[in-house]
């Protein structure tokens, strides 16, 4: 059995760690995710995780086993993320899971939701927005407003319906960023283990990219020209908006596709604008970050 | 004169689960394929779209019901926007100026503007003609102190995107509500 550790921090660079342990893609033989010291997740976390359970499912292996966090506080909030209740679905969940606690959790404005077709879109932004309007008040986000930040949720979780050619996963939480930002912030997550940029663009651009194309030249296609499989006029503009908003609101968006990750990175990051040579992982696997407008915490 | 069309009417039945919000590319070309229907049937060349009870719209959704819409208007028939909130005017503005195309829009607060693209030119001959109402290509140069030439060009343009009404030389602005 091949055991891969999940790591203290559950984020998108944890993730990565949680891919390079799979070794291949395809992994091979039976597989542990041990989560057992894990301390914390982004949505970022929650969503990948789902997806990779859901690729696994999809590719008609057996199903991994997954260690649950041993610290109580944390699998008490991974239960309210939602985590486990589509955990159970896809992995075989070793380990004490609590319930969910009731009514409104500190920070979830969304547990983590599947999204597969436009009804789950208008059901997300639906929820969204009453928790949305509240977190932007204490966020000192009003000039963004709440609306702006459905939007963006909306596109984000479009790009699934419209290319992933599978189901996925969105979350969106609030949360102090310490680390890398040292105040607050609000984080969509929005994952999916589908066919990626590469493939979905591939017939529309690789040849224009000659010998350069790959997962980070259709990153870099899709982010910064724009460019869509399809060939309306007004296609390619839902990532070229949130882009255009996270620039003025010195937010962060990135994508990580394949092998390849690109970032639109604001002052406060020091992520690069275009990682290559990351360990495969199927699909598309976006964030957004939003910086409260507050001074930084001690 | 004009055919006013809730665009929340059009909402209902295109989605699954009660909203009224204008998401995502389906239900936006749902909504759209209504209103053409809507507009082909009635006897008035100019519809209005009353967004006053849509609640958000995504930028892929404006592209959908207002840009599409645009495109596949048929001649004769024209298009004007209201009850369009901050954010509603920002999404459908975004979209048409990406492809260069235009709408006139009442505001809340009454008059008129237009969304997408929009040169210094086109904005100062639109802003005669809706305040002063129906003229020629001489009123317009006589008003802007440009050549004819410059006039006529900028008014042909307005008409060619149907921001304006022309007909046997006269150029009159849509009946907005």
């Amino acid at each position: 059995m091949r055991v891969v550790g999940v790591p203290l921090y559950l984020d998108d660079k944890g993730f990565d760690a949680v891919a390079g342990g799979l070794a291949s893609w395809p992994p091979e033989g039976p597989l542990l995710l041990d989560a057992r010291n894990t301390k914390w997740a982004s949505p970022y976390g929650f969503a990948a995780m789902l997806s990779l359970g859901q690729a696994l499912r999809e590719l008609g292996l057996a199903r991994p086993q997954f260690a649950v966090p041993e610290q109580t506080e944390t699998s008490s909030y991974w239960a309210t993320a939602g985590f486990f209740e589509h955990a159970a679905a896809m992995f075989e969940v070793r380990g004490r899971v609590p319930r969910p606690k009731r009514g409104p959790a500190s920070g979830i404005l969304l547990p983590v939701t599947q999204v597969r077709a436009s009804d789950d879109v208008h059901d997300v932004v639906e929820r969204i927005q009453k928790p949305a309007a509240e977190v932007f008040k204490q966020l000192h986000l009003e000039s963004i407003g709440a609306p702006r930040f459905s939007m963006a949720l909306s596109e984000a979780c479009q790009n699934i319906i419209e290319h992933a050619g599978t189901g996925g996963w969105v979350a969106v939480h609030s949360y102090n960023y310490r680390r890398r930002l040292g105040r607050r912030a609000v984080e969509i997550a929005v994952c999916d283990p589908g066919i990626g940029f590469r493939q979905s663009l591939e017939a529309a651009e690789a040849r224009k990219w000659d010998d350069r194309w790959g997962d980070s030249a259709a990153l870099e296609a899709a982010v910064v020209h724009a460019v869509s499989r399809f060939r309306d006029p007004g296609r390619g503009q839902g990532l070229a908006a949130i882009k255009g908003y996270l620039l003025k609101w010195q937010g962060k968006l990135s994508i990580r596709s394949g092998t390849a990750r690109i970032a639109v990175v604001p002052p406060w990051d020091d992520d690069p604008a275009l990682e290559r040579g990351l360990p495969h992982f199927p699909g598309a696997q976006l964030q957004i970050v939003v910086p409260a407008q507050e001074p930084p915490t001690a | 004169m004009i055919l006013t069309l809730r665009v929340d009417d059009f909402l209902r039945g295109a989605v699954a689960i009660p909203t009224r919000d204008l998401l995502t590319r389906p239900t936006g070309a749902a909504v759209r394929g209504r209103i053409v229907s809507a507009i082909a049937a009635a006897e008035q060349p100019t519809a209005c779209l009353d967004f006053g009870a849509v609640g958000l719209i995504d930028f892929s959704c404006a592209d959908e019901v207002v840009a599409k819409l645009l495109r596949v208007l048929a001649t004769g028939r024209y298009v004007v926007l209201r009850g369009l909130d901050d954010t509603h005017a920002e999404a459908i503005h975004y979209v048409l100026a990406r492809q260069e195309l235009s709408v006139v829009v009442v505001p809340r607060d009454g008059g008129w503007d237009v969304l997408g693209y929009a040169t210094p030119d086109m904005r100062a001959v639109l802003e005669v003609v809706y305040a002063e109402g129906p003229g020629d290509t001489d009123r317009v140069a006589r008003r802007l102190d440009w050549t004819p030439e410059r006039a006529a060009d900028a008014l042909q343009t307005l008409a060619l995107r149907r921001l304006v009404l022309a007909a046997g030389g006269t150029f009159a602005p849509l009946p907005v509500p």
